[in-house]
């Protein structure tokens, strides 16, 4: 069972904000979603372990310099830039 | 050997010049203006790439130079793709306007091949969801009655082609993504192994879990959608490439098959799905294959094993989205901390943040080790039940989802409740194993029911081949809704 | 009471690699804001890592020359928390599984500073703090990092800054990075408690962070250590926290707010494989790492004769210690290429970077050859000295300077005639000496020398010079 004050602790975790009017619905959708998750929490596994799908090792890459994308591009996407830095303002 | 494959066709045609590619490429593009209203299965469509594309191709045609098998076939991608400069927006408002630098791997090689892009297709947000209704663009509708949901997460791709909106379209799954909405609007949606085909330029959701995989008129199409784009991609280092092509492959004899039936799968599923599976049952006896009961009951905590692990890597995988280099940003905040919390608030849907959430919470200080090591010790148990299964059978058989196509906003308040639905399908991604869904009939109330058909990891071969002939046997390809769409 | 200092470092070193760690930039410094970048190390969604081999490489190396254990298996991890500098708002690092373990540093008074552990890891981008915004670079975003954590195995200040100057050494030597602190590619956060002497138990540790230079990190410490003693002193407990050193009060300063609690939800990264190190990979590595700077010191004080002292100054600098051995091949006295070394070519070389970059203009086989010169007899010291000046000064080989004339010898009649003509010319110093003034006879060999270009050998004039005046 998770209370609200939890909920608001894991959505400051997450970043997410949560509004007063929000906060009731997503407790209760939280909680039955880890009533959900409880039957992992109290099955029996055993010592099995789990490393990776498909079993790979080793994947590296060369240390060959290629080219970059080009400030321009890098900063195509922005809400706001300034002087080819990304610019968060303090306030809106 | 009959050919129902569309994209054969398509090309012939194309070869044979029946058809000019830029005829046939306004074709589709005029009946998607026509017809996606209805369905909305595109929500981005790109006439101008497509015709520049098809112009490409019809000087190749006029030079005389043959085509790929995948040349000038009008398509479409899930827009969760990576597509350089045309916007990608994974059906989230946190995405709208976004437009790519780089293009995903498997559309840099399709693009390489002249594929046509149509446009880019809806989906549930960020890949979260199994009706394709938490889109921030309304909901994709079922091509065999609109008012009933597409299936989710690829519901578009499923709807647009098998409403005549697109030869094949590319997908992705992470949890039944792909074969759901295949099953619902009755299509052959085709999940590779994991790590077949590159996730480079996928938007990710749940990095061990998802793949990109063809969605279909026939196992052909998707036979060689899957050769074109599997391979390994030195971008990716989870992904291995394929085993060797699977189209020239098709055709193989498959007596003395031995298809294993889990039969914990067949225990909440409704019965008329149920007669419809007892009835391919029959097609396969025909063909020489036989049947081997299994018991599996590890698969019973699929999904809660498969909600703990994807939503831990989904609720670190979208930590990136605050507004400062790309996507929505909040108008109006006071400080840094609430420009990120209101930006995310407001960019995702409520499915998204719940999900973000319960990702949070399991992997936080004091519940890591209940919930998702846990989950992870589970998940080796389900590979090496499945891996022990495969020494009894060659491939295994199982309704891709309990019911069928309902109807759109049936949706309860209930979010796991809404899982129900992937019971059949999340086994599969937490082996990463390859499945591929087959039409096989229809529910009582003639919507398309799905098959489900597993192989061991890397065997798409054998799999497809097997799908191949019970397509070939069943003689309803190419499954697409007449009177929808291009009629060619 | 007396109280001993308990310190530990955690030390992150910038890996001099090529590229970044999970993608293809190259890793270089300075240049433009965000022209150094592309979608993976923006973390535009849907890009995916790809871990840089060399980094691996250069982590091992560093665990073999600390002496750790390579573990065998190891994996990458997701260390998740937000802030505008990390692009993922995840850094892809190692948390319980890493690349080396268990290793040591030893110091010049034989104790060793115990290494827990040595990992790999990403580097974050640039912030610029500026009244109402913040603006980001991500030009640094991705630079590989090994993160050398030690035990709290040092007892002094002194220990502390040798630690740190050791493993500088041993970094550079192997030339995995250059770890300057002043550019930021090595950084230091020390943990500091302190506890009575004889004492068995720990005391509240706190963790300095945010010194960039020797001088900070030897003011920060002293005055953590003081405060602490206080503290302690007056009954107050040392509040375990998280301090700044501020360079302008040269005071350590508790950080406000909520950088002492974080959630990290470290979970395997699944976007990258296993590392499996085998046999075959360290044999590699071993191949490429230089010889042991300490294996290096017995060489050559035993090999090449060299006192330890001078043998010091040339194996600090691993490009110094090249360059004496390919200028010291064949010839005799190994000693006189040292001494140009740490005499004319160290004249020029005005600091440690300096020394470390060893930009020299004479070539080693161009000092090789002077040397040789030399030891044939066929160039007389001072005039070789002078050469090499000229060398030096401006990168031209030795021909440049030197006549056929000068490399002959002066034979004994002219310099005979030569001492005699010095004597003429210099009545003074002539009746000087043998008025009893034995350095009188200095000038005269100066004139001789002066007059022969240095060719003359100077033990020889003097005993002519003696001769002629005694006649």
């Amino acid at each position: 069972m998770v209370t609200k004050q939890d909920i608001l602790k894991i959505a400051e975790l997450a970043k997410l904000y949560v509004s007063p009017e929000e906060l009731d619905g997503l407790t209760d959708e939280l909680n039955k979603m880890i009533r959900f998750a409880d039957e992992v929490a109290t099955a029996s596994a055993g010592e099995t372990s789990f490393d990776t799908v498909n079993g790979l090792e080793n994947v590296f890459r060369e240390d060959v310099p290629r080219p970059c994308s080009g400030r321009e591009e890098i900063l195509k996407n922005a809400g706001s830039t300034e002087d080819g830095f990304f610019l968060v303002r303090r306030r809106r | 050997m009959k050919t129902h494959g569309t994209v054969a066709r398509l090309h012939g045609m194309l070869e044979s010049r029946k058809i000019s590619c830029t005829e046939l490429t306004k074709v589709y593009l005029s009946a998607v203006g026509r017809d996606n209203a209805a369905l909305n299965a595109y929500v981005k469509t790109t006439p101008e790439t497509a015709l520049e594309t098809a112009r490409r191709v019809d000087e190749k045609i006029a030079a005389g130079q043959p085509l790929a098998p995948l040349e000038g076939i009008p398509m479409t991608l899930k827009d969760n793709i990576s597509t350089k400069g045309i916007e990608t927006t994974c059906c989230s408002r946190m995405l709208r306007g976004y437009v790519p630098i780089y293009d995903a791997t498997v559309w840099k090689i399709l693009k390489g091949q002249n594929a046509v892009l149509l446009g880019k297709t809806n989906m549930d947000e960020f890949a979260m969801g199994s009706t394709c209704e938490n889109s921030c663009f309304g909901g994709a509708g079922n091509p065999r009655d609109p008012g009933r949901v597409a299936g989710g997460s690829s519901g578009g791709v499923a709807a647009a082609v098998v409403g005549n909106l697109a030869a094949y379209g590319l997908g992705s799954d992470t949890g039944g993504s792909i074969r759901e909405p295949a099953s619902f609007c009755g299509a052959v949606g085709f999940k590779p192994t994991y790590g077949a085909v590159s996730r480079y330029g996928l938007v990710a959701f749940a990095s061990s879990f998802d793949q990109i995989g063809p969605i279909a008129q026939s196992v052909e199409d998707a036979a060689l959608v899957y050769d074109a784009v599997a391979r390994r991609d030195p971008m990716d280092p989870t992904s291995s490439g394929s085993r060797g092509a699977v189209s020239p492959a098709l055709g193989k004899d498959v007596r003395g098959l031995k298809i294993g039936i889990p039969k914990e799968y067949f225990d909440e599923i409704r019965s008329d799905v149920a007669q419809a599976l007892q009835k391919a049952a029959g097609v396969w006896r025909s063909l020489g294959a036989e049947f081997v009961e299994l018991s599996m009951p590890s698969v019973k905590l699929g999904l809660p094993i498969y909600y703990i692990l994807a939503c831990a890597e989904a609720s670190s995988n979208l930590g990136r989205y605050d507004g400062i280099r790309y996507g929505y940003c909040t108008p109006h905040y006071a400080d840094r901390d609430e420009m990120v919390c209101r930006t995310r608030s407001e960019g995702f849907g409520r499915e998204v943040k719940r999900r973000i959430l319960l990702g949070t919470y399991v992997l936080s200080a004091g519940y890591y080790d209940a919930y998702y090591k846990k989950a992870q010790n589970l998940r080796g148990a389900v590979v090496r039940t499945f891996d022990r299964a495969f020494g009894e059978c060659d491939l295994m058989m199982t309704p891709t989802v309990p019911v069928t196509a309902f109807k759109k906003g049936r949706k309860t308040e209930d979010p796991v409740e809404n899982y129900q639905t992937d019971i059949c399908t999340v086994p599969i991604n937490i082996a990463g194993l390859p499945a591929v869904s087959l039409p096989c009939g229809a529910g009582k109330d003639g919507l398309p029911v799905g098959m489900q058909l597993i192989g061991p990891r890397f065997s798409e071969t054998a799999l497809l081949n097997a799908a191949f002939q019970y397509e070939q046997a069943a003689g309803e390809a190419p499954y697409r809704v007449d009177g929808m769409g291009v009629r060619l | 009471m007396k109280y001993e200092l308990v310190c530990g470092l955690e030390t992150h070193v910038e890996l001099a690699t090529k590229t970044k760690i999970f993608c293809s930039c190259p890793n270089v410094f300075g240049g433009e804001p965000n022209t150094h970048c592309c979608p993976v190390c923006i973390g535009l969604p849907g890009t995916l890592p790809t871990l840089n081999r060399t980094a691996v490489e250069y982590a091992v190396m560093a665990g073999l020359a600390t002496n750790c254990k390579i573990c065998p298996i190891s994996k990458m991890d997701r260390k998740n928390y937000v802030y505008p500098d990390l692009p993922k708002a995840y850094q892809i690092s190692q948390y319980d599984m890493p690349l080396c373990r268990d290793g040591w540093v030893g110091l010049s008074d034989g104790r060793k500073v115990r290494l827990t552990r040595i990992h790999i890891e990403e580097d974050a981008g640039k912030l610029i703090h500026q009244r109402g915004s913040t603006l980001i670079d991500y030009n640094r975003g991705g630079v590989p990092l090994i993160e050398i954590v030690s035990e709290p195995d040092i007892r002094s200040v002194d220990e502390a800054i040798e630690y740190v100057e050791k493993l500088q050494m041993i970094m550079r030597y192997l030339g995995v990075s250059d770890c300057r602190m002043e550019e930021g590619s090595l950084r230091c956060d020390v943990n500091v408690s302190v506890r009575p002497q004889g004492s068995e138990t720990l005391g509240t540790r706190t963790e300095i962070k945010n010194m960039n230079s020797f001088s900070h990190m030897t003011k920060a410490l002293q005055y953590e250590m003081d405060r602490q003693i206080d503290l302690l002193e007056s009954g107050e407990p040392v509040v375990q926290e998280t301090r700044r050193y501020d360079e302008k009060t040269g005071c350590t300063e508790g950080m406000r707010g909520k950088e002492n609690a974080h959630d990290y939800r470290y979970f395997r990264e699944p976007d990258l494989v296993t590392i499996r190190v085998t046999e075959e990979m360290l044999a590699a590595v071993r191949a490429k790492m230089p010889e042991d700077p300490q294996k290096r010191l017995a060489r050559f004080t035993a090999g090449y004769g060299l006192p330890e002292a001078e043998a010091r100054l040339l194996i600090e600098h691993r490009r110094i210690a090249d360059y004496f051995e390919a200028a010291a091949k064949g010839l005799r006295s190994p000693r006189s290429v040292a001494n140009c070394i740490t005499g004319p070519i160290f004249a020029r070389l005005p600091d440690e970077p300096a020394k470390d970059a060893f930009r020299v203009a004479v070539p080693p086989e161009g000092l090789n050859a002077l040397l040789r010169l030399v030891e044939a007899g066929k160039l007389r010291g001072n005039l070789a000295k002078s050469t090499l000046e000229k060398m030096l000064d401006t990168g031209k080989p030795a021909s440049a300077f030197l006549s056929q004339k000068d490399l002959e010898g002066i034979g004994a009649q002219e310099l005979k005639k030569l001492c005699g003509q010095a004597v003429r010319q210099n009545p003074d110093a002539a009746k000087d000496y043998l008025g009893g003034k034995e350095k009188a006879l200095k000038a005269l060999v100066g004139a001789v020398m002066k007059a022969t270009r240095g060719r003359a050998d100077p033990q020889q004039a003097q005993k002519l010079l003696k001769e002629l005046l005694r006649q």
